[in-house]
């Protein structure tokens, strides 16, 4: 009832974009928690002080235990065994109808205090029985012990064997995870270690060849059932790091590239990246996390990996500790600085953020990153993540546990602890001093979070009562406790007994029990289920969140009103096996059976729409840290180019390109020759004017001689406004492709944008002129302006005025009334409509076309008739949704221009909402450094928490400020140009997930051709990676919507800012930070 | 009538009670450690906001003028006042409110100043209200203690107007150093690689010297990796120095650390610790020297003003060399090329190498207190008994600065170089203070003591 509420509600948000109000959430997942005295389970991990092991002593301290979930006795039903820090596991046996007894004594599990950190269960012997897996933090002060691995006597005892099996490891181990690497049937072992020393300086990335003899992470290979009869360390020939630079606290195996071996990823805390251990099938891993993934989390801390939008594809999701509180937001430590970040960029790291990580992966094996788009990028100090459909509705939903005892990152306490006199960190004063600096530490509690997935990449966090109280909440496991279809959830807490969550759905449901030949293990196979004309993959791991394990079952969340036509097993022997028809209503298992298994094959093909080849051309954007100016800004306005003109210069009747430079570069002429070859062609004026920044240009028959010349647009926020570098040029065209420079006294701004056309219909192409900024004073508005080309004999500036920071402009008759109106798009404006009212006049008219919530961060502009009225509809490309400003009509982001300090330099202030508060963008630190006033205002981050609007952060109300802008759309959108004005529809996800810098519209087939992705975002933004460019087309009038994409697949983090027809079914990409790239459609 | 007359008599009993009161509380409140208090005052909220050298120098420097300021309207014969000799600031003129007492004036004006600088009013707030409870306890007339603060209050806006043009807010907003590749250039160091402090700190106005720049010291050595070129020997000496250091040494090292802001790093814990800058440090030993010189009340203001401009004018002058060399830390270079473990003993602040700021601003320093209070002035150093160090004892101010200077050496954070080049640059700048400084007038410097 609900539901269908919401989801009339979404449709027509959908169709009518009345994104404005809110929609409360109304979903729930029907968890309930049950009580130690209905289950049994008393188990709590508690904590208490020592002087050698606390969260001084121990960096990991309140890292919690895990929780894993296994048959043991075969009986039917999963147990659940609970590892404890500084008290005894337990192991608890499912008695069914959720009573479970504590066995854990009688069953031969040790109940000393040694520290357990991860558990997990394994069929290690392939007797058929599960066997458990304990890691040990065992080499640290005074804490001594081994990693255990509990052999199952298959009579509900086991036998502690990693002495006698070579897997008794002394160190600092977070969990194992089991991988069959060589398919040999036997599953072998790869531990998870974590160093435990201060990160002091980063040191570069060779040192991951160092060796750590407690702390480096350990491959073992199984050879329980071979000659040596136990495990063998293979560390050394595997290809797995086992260096001091290694914060393992999160392992997950999966197939990641799909080629049916299994692979292992990796978390990582701190500056260590995360690690892919892509598996060659040659018993050999190869560490190839750059070559998927542009950006993960930084503090990982847990993992798991499932088919997050039902395309067959898994995505991987990470945890990390960015909290969802704005005033925790405004007084814990975040992102590293920009500075930081480039130190770490130095020394061999690869990008990390310090938030969750969605990672969706695309068909050519990269991942798109996505938490932003899908709000799903802040849970706060995160430890568990299970990705697992707990509502039974096709779609994999989002559980997170999080918590932490005692909060170091809080600034407060970091900048006020200096109180403390170490002075006296003497032997006898020791303790005293450490508990009160523990005591100054915050303590907060937490509710655990679960999303729920709604489709189409939309997640909402469920109503929190359902999550039950706050909590420290670490490991975490989901199973089918009571055989009902649905999943349970168990989570191991802190100082509190552990929380059982029962999941009380009726109906739905689908688990499968796989059962292999003897000697063969079944982690690793993967099921297809197929309904309704749909596909839902599931593969079956079981280690996975936060030193935890789940169900050793596959659960598929068929809808009760679904049925499952077939279901296909691919073994892990890569034989597929299937089964029609499957009986849903109880647990089914499935056994290996020889005669009706054939050899599958691994679909390898990577399925492309189109070709790449590449110009040799390789954009320099010259270093200037625009921000290391002006603090204050949100991203650089010094890397705008390149320019791309493609046009016949030499009148050979073949389309040449021209590429502009960037600073100390110059721009290029590349010449069309046979066969579709270019050859770049030496231009003396291009290369003496190599100190000019080229960030748009455009072709124009300026002298009226019949060949094409050129007009290029200067930038670059790096000088001030008005010096002769930022002076815009003209090279004319002596109409074999040779150019020289005309020099008139053109524009000095940063300039932004170049549109060519007669406008005033008198047989001379005119010009418009854009400007991004003026430098060193972000947010205020430049001249632009309208030339005239006076019939060849001269131009003439016909309209000079201050329209936005404008980045892409066209000459368009949008009213269809004869003339050419000029329509320009920007940052902290609206798609802006120039009405050509004849005699060189201009008219505004966007509030009155309905573009009043167009305010964006445009970066392109095109058009064609989508819908098919006769009228020509807007297509703009803009920041996107997978960002972290997510403004609407009524929450717009707001942009505060004053100088607050009165030292005459322009103090750009913005508050966005997040979370439903209205926050500063900036740090404290940053806005006490550019206004040393706001510090003496906030003395402490607490009071500065507090801070919710502009007034209470200067003291000086806004209707005295110099400006106010605002941003109300970030989304890529469609206008659709209607009788009643413009009508905005968004882009499909697919086109929303990274930054669009340009659009090239086919007015004929209607395709609209996209490229994007920008990184010149403070780092508090993040970088824009997940465009890999595309095509969208197919626009369906009465859905609005574009049926049909294709991706160009562009390489992974290519930054691409131009996009323009070559020729038929032939576009040319120029980008940022790559080669020039020529896309030809198959 | 009668009711008049005994109002007559209230009238002159009150009278005769003040005038008792009078003669006690003009003597107490010329107790010099009333100037003593409001400078700790000062030292303890500059560690607790967290002030960097070069600026905690400037917190110290307006309220020390303002408070010297006010003094001298009331000593104009023995002092002279430093309008005319400081760069930009005009005369006071002298109350015409007779209730004025310029002590009190004095005292309130160098916290009405400090105030404007730091951080936590609130702190400063407690103190001076503390202060006017201790004042009225002394029996100073609340008409008098009104008239003083009033007039301590335009002398501390005079001087906040005089601060105002010093450059220091437009300087907030000028560029960052931004990171350059080569290999000679100061780069972030660990543990939290800081941004530089204060690149342009050179164009904030000085007070005596004529410009930043005037006593350039030489330039460093040139960057040679080269086994055996001087700059290597330089390299290598604080290497081997930081491997195998003595314990005094090291005592010395962590004495004269001065480091206002070191973070300590526990996993996901980290937390500072706060302790005096290199200038605090010097404001220490001043209020040591003026103790145990017995100085009065004025030649103590006297001393804090001719010591603050000293350090002011040093820090200027260091930082327009250290941002203009660029010289690379040694860290940077030992744990590149010698030992990637390798730690310094002390933090590596954050900003240029050359020349040494300790070097500079303690020679600067010695040469004014010097010329104070004279040649081998022993005395023993309690500055940092608070902070858990040990006291230090010194046949003179030139020996402290030395052991100063050279302590950085130890500590693993300099050269050799920018410490011997570093004690020549405040060696002129002090010699340029105390000759171009002219405050007390009354003769020879012994009466100063008194």
């Amino acid at each position: 009832m609900k539901i269908k509420k919401l989801i009339v509600c979404l449709a027509v948000l959908m169709f009518l974009n009345c994104s404005e109000e809110e929609v409360l959430s109304t979903h729930s997942i029907p968890l309930v928690a049950m009580t130690s005295e209905e289950t049994g389970i008393s188990f709590s991990n508690q904590l208490v002080y020592q002087s050698d092991i606390n969260i001084l002593e121990y960096l990991y301290y309140y890292n919690g235990g895990g929780v894993a979930v296994g048959d043991i006795n075969n009986d039917g039903l999963e147990d659940i065994y609970f590892t404890s820090n500084q008290g005894s596991d337990k192991l608890y046996l499912n008695q069914g109808d959720f009573k479970f007894k504590d066995i854990t004594a009688v069953a031969g599990i040790y109940t000393d205090n040694s520290w357990s950190s991860g558990v997990t269960m394994e069929d290690v012997n392939n007797d058929g029985f599960l066997d458990i897996f304990v890691s040990k933090v065992g080499r640290h002060n005074s804490l001594l012990a081994h990693n255990l691995l509990y052999i199952n006597n298959q009579d509900q005892t086991f036998t502690e064997s990693t002495e006698a099996l070579g897997l008794a490891f002394s160190g600092l181990s977070t969990q194992a995870a089991f991988i069959d690497y060589d398919r040999d049937g036997d599953q072998d072992m790869f531990l998870l270690n974590h160093s435990v020393h201060s990160v002091r300086s980063y040191g570069t990335t060779e040192k991951r060849r160092d060796e750590a003899p407690l702390s480096g992470d350990r491959f073992y290979e199984n050879k329980i059932n071979e000659e040596e009869g136990r495990f063998v360390d293979v560390t050394q020939t595997s290809g797995v790091y086992s260096s001091p630079l290694g914060y393992g606290l999160a392992v997950r195996v999966a197939d990641i590239n799909n080629d049916g071996w299994s692979d292992i990823y990796v978390g990582n805390d701190f500056h260590e990246n995360d690690f892919i251990y892509i598996n060659n099938g040659d018993k050999t891993f190869s560490e190839s996390i750059k070559e998927h993934i542009a950006n993960t989390s930084r503090f990982t801390m847990g993992v798991d990996v499932a088919d997050l939008n039902n395309d067959g594809l898994q995505d991987i999701f990470t945890t990390d500790m960015m909290p969802n509180k704005a005033d925790i937001l405004l007084k814990s430590g975040g992102e590293d600085t920009d500075k930081v970040d480039r130190i770490k960029k130095d020394f061999g790291f690869e990008p990390q953020l310090a938030r969750n990580n969605f990672q969706l992966q695309n068909k050519n094996v990269t991942f798109s990153e996505i938490a932003l788009m899908t709000n799903t990028y802040a849970t706060d100090w995160s430890w568990s993540v299970l990705l697992a459909d707990f509502d039974n509705d096709w779609k994999t939903d989002i559980f997170v546990s999080n918590g932490i005892v005692k909060r170091p990152n809080d600034l407060d306490y970091i900048n006020y602890i200096g109180g403390v006199k170490f002075s006296s960190y003497a032997l006898n004063e020791r303790d005293k001093i450490r508990k009160e600096i523990i005591d100054e530490m915050p303590t907060l509690k937490i509710p655990n979070v679960l999303f729920k997935n709604l489709g189409d990449l939309s997640f909402e966090s469920v109503d929190k009562a359902s999550l039950g109280a706050p909590t420290f909440s670490t490991g975490a496991a989901y199973a089918d406790l009571d055989n009902d279809g649905d999943l349970d959830l168990v989570i191991n807490n802190i100082n509190q007994e552990a929380s059982v969550y029962k999941n009380t759905l009726d109906k739905g449901g689908l688990v499968i029990q796989l059962n292999n030949t003897s000697n063969y293990t079944t982690k690793g196979s993967r099921i297809i289920a197929y309904s309704e004309g749909k596909q839902f993959l599931q593969e079956l791991q079981t280690t996975k969140g936060f030193q935890s394990a789940s169900t050793q079952r596959v659960h598929f969340g068929v809808p009760s009103d679904s049925t499952v036509d077939s279901l296909e097993v691919v073994w892990p022997n890569q034989k597929k096996q299937t089964i029609l028809a499957p009986d849903t209503k109880e647990i089914l298992t499935i056994t290996y059976s020889e005669a009706q298994t054939k050899t599958s094959s691994i679909n390898t093909e990577k399925i492309t729409d189109f070709e790449l080849a590449v110009l040799p051309f390789e954009y320099e954007e010259s270093v200037y840290l625009d921000y290391e100016r002006e603090r204050l800004i949100p991203e650089k306005l010094s890397s705008e180019g390149p320019a791309l003109v493609v046009e016949d210069f030499n009148g050979d009747g073949q389309n040449d390109i021209f590429i502009g430079g960037s600073r100390y570069q110059a721009g290029e002429l590349w010449i069309a020759k046979k066969k579709g070859a270019y050859e770049r062609v030496d231009v003396f004026a291009f290369r003496s004017d190599r100190n000019f920044e080229d960030v748009d240009a455009a072709s124009i028959d300026i002298d009226s001689d019949g060949d094409r010349d050129l007009y290029v647009v200067s930038g670059g926020n790096d000088f001030e406004q008005g010096d002769k570098n930022l002076m815009d040029r003209i090279y004319l065209n002596d109409g074999n492709g040779g150019f020289t420079r005309r020099v008139v006294d053109l524009p000095r701004t940063n300039g932004g944008t170049v549109s060519v056309a007669d406008f005033d219909q008198d047989g001379y192409e005119d010009l418009f002129v854009g400007s991004r900024s003026i430098p060193g004073a972000y947010g205020l508005d430049p001249d632009s302006y309208i030339i005239r080309n006076n019939q060849g004999k001269g131009l003439q500036q016909v309209l000079t005025f201050p329209l936005g920071m404008i980045t892409d402009s066209a000459w368009q008759d949008i009213d269809a009334d004869g003339l050419l109106d000029l329509i320009i798009v920007g940052d902290w404006m609206p798609i802006t409509i120039l009405k050509n009212i004849g005699n060189n006049q201009f008219k505004n008219i966007s509030k009155d076309q309905g573009l009043g919530s167009s305010f964006g961060l445009w970066n392109a502009v095109d058009f064609a008739d989508f819908d098919g009225d006769g009228r020509l509809d807007i297509i703009a490309g803009n920041v996107g949704e997978n960002f972290k400003w997510k403004p609407t009509v009524s929450k717009p982001v707001w942009l505060y221009l004053d100088d607050f300090d009165e030292n005459e330099q322009l103090d750009p202030i913005i508050f966005y909402n997040f979370f439903d508060t209205y926050v500063p963008f900036a740090s404290l630190n940053k806005l006490s450094e550019q206004l040393p006033f706001i510090k003496k205002r906030f003395q402490k981050y607490t009071a500065f928490a507090e801070v919710n609007t502009v007034e209470q952060l200067t003291g000086k109300n806004p209707k005295e400020y110099l400006q106010t802008k605002y941003i109300n759309e970030l989304r890529s959108m469609v206008y659709l140009n209607t009788p009643d004005g413009f009508k905005g529809i968004p882009l499909p996800k697919v086109a929303q997930q990274s930054s669009i810098e340009d659009i090239l519209v086919d007015p004929e087939k209607k395709t609209v051709s996209y490229v994007g992705n920008y990184f010149d975002f403070v780092i508090e933004l993040g970088p824009l990676g997940a465009n890999p460019g595309g095509m969208l087309s197919d626009f369906n009038s009465e859905t609005l919507y574009f049926e049909s994409h294709k991706s160009f697949n562009l390489p992974k983090s290519v930054s691409s800012r131009a996009v323009e027809f070559l020729k038929n079914n032939q576009f040319v990409i120029a980008t940022q930070n790559s080669f020039v790239f020529l896309v030809t459609s198959k | 009538m009668n009711r008049s007359y005994f109002f007559k008599l209230m009238l002159l009993s009150l009278t005769l009670a003040s005038c008792a009161q009078d003669q006690s509380y003009k003597e107490k409140i010329k107790d010099p450690e009333l100037v003593q208090a409001n400078v700790k005052n000062l030292t303890d909220i500059i560690v607790y906001d967290i002030f960097s050298p070069p600026v905690a120098s400037r917190v110290y420097l307006y309220p020390a003028i303002a408070a010297y300021q006010t003094m001298q309207l009331a000593n104009e014969e023995s002092y002279a006042s430093l309008s005319g000799q400081v760069k930009g600031l005009e005369p006071l003129t002298k109350s015409t409110n007779e209730n004025v007492n310029y002590n009190i004036a004095s005292l309130h004006a160098f916290n009405q100043v400090g105030k404007a600088f730091i951080f936590s009013e609130d702190r400063m707030n407690a103190f001076q209200e503390n202060l006017d409870q201790q004042l009225k306890d002394k029996g100073v007339p609340r008409s008098v203690l009104k008239a003083s603060k009033k007039f301590g209050a335009e002398v501390a806006a005079h001087i906040l107007a005089w601060a105002k043009g010093d450059l220091y807010n437009q300087t907030r907003t000028f560029p960052k150093y931004t990171i350059q590749e080569e290999e000679h250039y100061w780069k972030p160091t660990p543990p939290d690689y800081m941004d530089g402090i204060e690149p342009h700190w050179n164009q904030i106005r000085t007070m005596a010297l004529d410009s930043s720049n005037q006593f350039p010291p030489k330039p460093p050595l040139a960057f040679d990796l080269t086994e055996g070129s001087p700059f290597q020997i330089q390299l290598k000496e604080v290497y081997e120095i930081g491997k195998n250091i003595t314990d005094e040494q090291l005592e010395i090292a962590k004495f004269w650390d001065c480091n206002p802001y070191v973070t300590h790093h526990r996993g996901h814990a980290m937390f500072a610790t706060k302790k005096i800058t290199p200038g605090g440090h010097w404001i220490g030993i001043t209020s040591i020297a003026t103790r145990k010189a017995k100085s009065d009340f004025q030649a103590t203001t006297n001393a804090y003003a001719n010591v603050t401009i000293a350090l002011f004018d040093a820090f200027i002058s260091c930082w327009d060399e250290k941002w203009n060399t660029l010289v690379v830390r040694p860290e940077t270079l030992i744990n590149k090329h010698y030992d990637e473990e390798w730690l310094p003993i002390l933090q590596t602040p954050p900003f240029p190498e050359y020349t040494s700021g300790h070097s500079v601003i303690s020679r600067a320093a010695a040469i004014t207190l010097t010329d104070l209070f004279g040649d081998n002035f022993a005395f023993d150093d309690t500055t940092e008994i608070e902070y858990g160090l040990p006291v230090r004892s010194y046949g003179s101010f030139i020996e402290a600065s030395e052991e100063a200077a050279v302590s950085r050496l130890y500590g693993g954070i300099h050269y050799m170089m920018a410490i011997e080049e570093g004690v020549a640059q405040g060696q002129e700048v002090g010699e340029h203070i105390v000759q171009r400084i002219q405050t007390f007038t009354g003769g020879d410097k012994e009466l100063a003591l008194n």
